[in-house]
């Protein structure tokens, strides 16, 4: 009798197989959920720490007379539901106004904590606010869809979550490791674009032209250059297309050139320059809408210099290849204002980042 | 996964003259600030600027 034949080498066979067709799903739920669990629990290390980070930092920088701790955990658990899209008419005004609303609400907030709080430090304290919230927000839906999934012994609504996962994790870990910079008030990598125009704005008067930015007037090579950034060296991206707004409407703008960070694919090189149409401005999308709609209305070409950076680089302390570009990106506006403009004629110049640790 | 090792990462600051235009770099100190002046400048009579803060790789 050989193999083929004997029945026991036959069960042998057909056990797994059976196994698989109705338990295929269950074991594979098992394995996965090994993984996730491991994520998540790195993801409650990062919301616990990052929480901790900020109540210390609190304590120790604003001098407050009462703890704040029962205040902090208030502000972390706040959400904002944003506008129904159903009818997208007028949808970026209403996301506008509640971003907005949620950044004064949570200015004043902190002002109220410590009422003696100078701008720096209330930027600061603003952004590991948001990171921590942000952390919080990630370990809870994370968390959340594992537990449905597990509860409803359901493999294939895991699925999404594991696939998904990699790049969560890589987002927050970036969060969780940007805090000493933010703290200490260092660069970071998306500050690029503001160090370079915050550069080119040094030994020239500079006057606050929107909430938390800052522009200055110069010329080169016969063209009228206006400098914008935001005001720091606080963590903040200003409003740059509020700014805009009012430069656009008392003068003549010939042209625009963003300068600012860019996340870089897979393959590409950090800290590589490329050129560009169009407005290089990230965040929610509402400033990147004000400056097209002014750009489009008043016939205003829009040019671009992005440096390319991973997500980790462009929110954690900026890497020696990117702070070495700066120089390059600087002979770049140059050149991109003498192709694009003629003497006589006057520019925008915008540089679009967070400005933590860079003055003007 | 299990060979990857945490990188540590040192920040630095690049002062530059700005009589002589030198460059020194250092180690970050609590208070640097990019553009503003940090200390006189050891081969000539000037002061030097922030020009530059950036984090290294520590060399293992």
């Amino acid at each position: 009798m050989n193999d083929d034949t004997n029945p026991l080498m036959m069960l042998i066979w057909i056990l797994p197989i059976v196994l698989f067709v109705f338990y295929g799903q269950r074991i594979q739920l098992y394995v996965t959920s090994g993984e996730i669990k491991k994520a998540i629990k790195k993801l409650d290390g990062f919301k616990d720490e990052s929480r901790i980070e900020l109540i210390d930092y609190v304590n120790k920088n604003l001098k407050l007379d009462n703890d704040p701790t029962k205040k902090i955990d208030k502000f972390l658990e706040y959400f904002t539901i944003m506008p129904v899209d159903m009818d997208p008419n007028g949808i970026v005004d209403k996301v506008r106004h509640t971003v907005r609303m949620r950044e004064d609400y949570t200015l004043e907030h902190i002002k109220l904590l410590s009422p003696q709080i100078n701008n720096l430090e209330l930027t600061k304290v603003q952004t590991l606010l948001e990171i921590a919230s942000s952390l919080q927000m990630i370990h809870k839906i994370v968390n959340h869809m594992f537990l449905t999934a597990k509860k409803q012994n359901n493999y294939p609504l895991i699925l999404p979550l594991q696939m998904i996962l990699p790049f969560i994790m890589e987002q927050a870990k970036a969060m969780s490791k940007s805090i000493p910079a933010f703290k200490i008030g260092q660069p970071v990598g998306d500050g690029i674009g503001p160090m370079v125009v915050g550069k080119m704005m040094l030994n020239c008067d500079k006057e606050r032209i929107a909430f938390q930015t800052v522009l200055a007037k110069t010329e080169f090579d016969g063209r009228k250059l206006f400098l914008i950034k935001a005001e720091g060296p606080g963590s903040t991206v200003g409003r740059p297309a509020e700014a805009l707004e009012k430069i656009v409407s008392d003068s003549n703008i010939d042209a625009i050139i963003m300068v600012d960070a860019a996340l870089k694919m897979e393959g590409e090189d950090s800290a590589s320059i490329a050129c560009g149409f169009g407005a290089a401005i990230g965040g929610i999308g509402t400033e990147r809408f004000q400056i097209e709609e002014i750009a489009t209305h008043k016939n205003i070409p829009v040019f671009s210099i992005v440096v390319k950076q991973s997500v980790t680089e462009a929110i954690t302390l900026m890497t020696k290849p990117i702070a070495e570009k700066s120089d390059d990106v600087t002979s770049q506006i140059y050149e991109m204002i003498q192709e694009n403009t003629t003497s006589g004629q006057s520019l925008v110049i915008i540089g679009v980042g967070n400005t933590s640790g860079v003055p003007q | 996964m299990i060979f990857s090792k945490e990188k540590i990462i040192i920040a630095y600051t690049i002062e530059k003259c700005s009589k002589c235009d030198i460059q020194n770099k250092r180690e970050f100190i609590d208070g640097d600030c990019l553009f503003t002046e940090s200390s006189k400048c050891s081969s000539c009579d000037g002061i030097t600027v922030i020009e530059k803060i950036f984090g290294e790789e520590l060399d293992s």
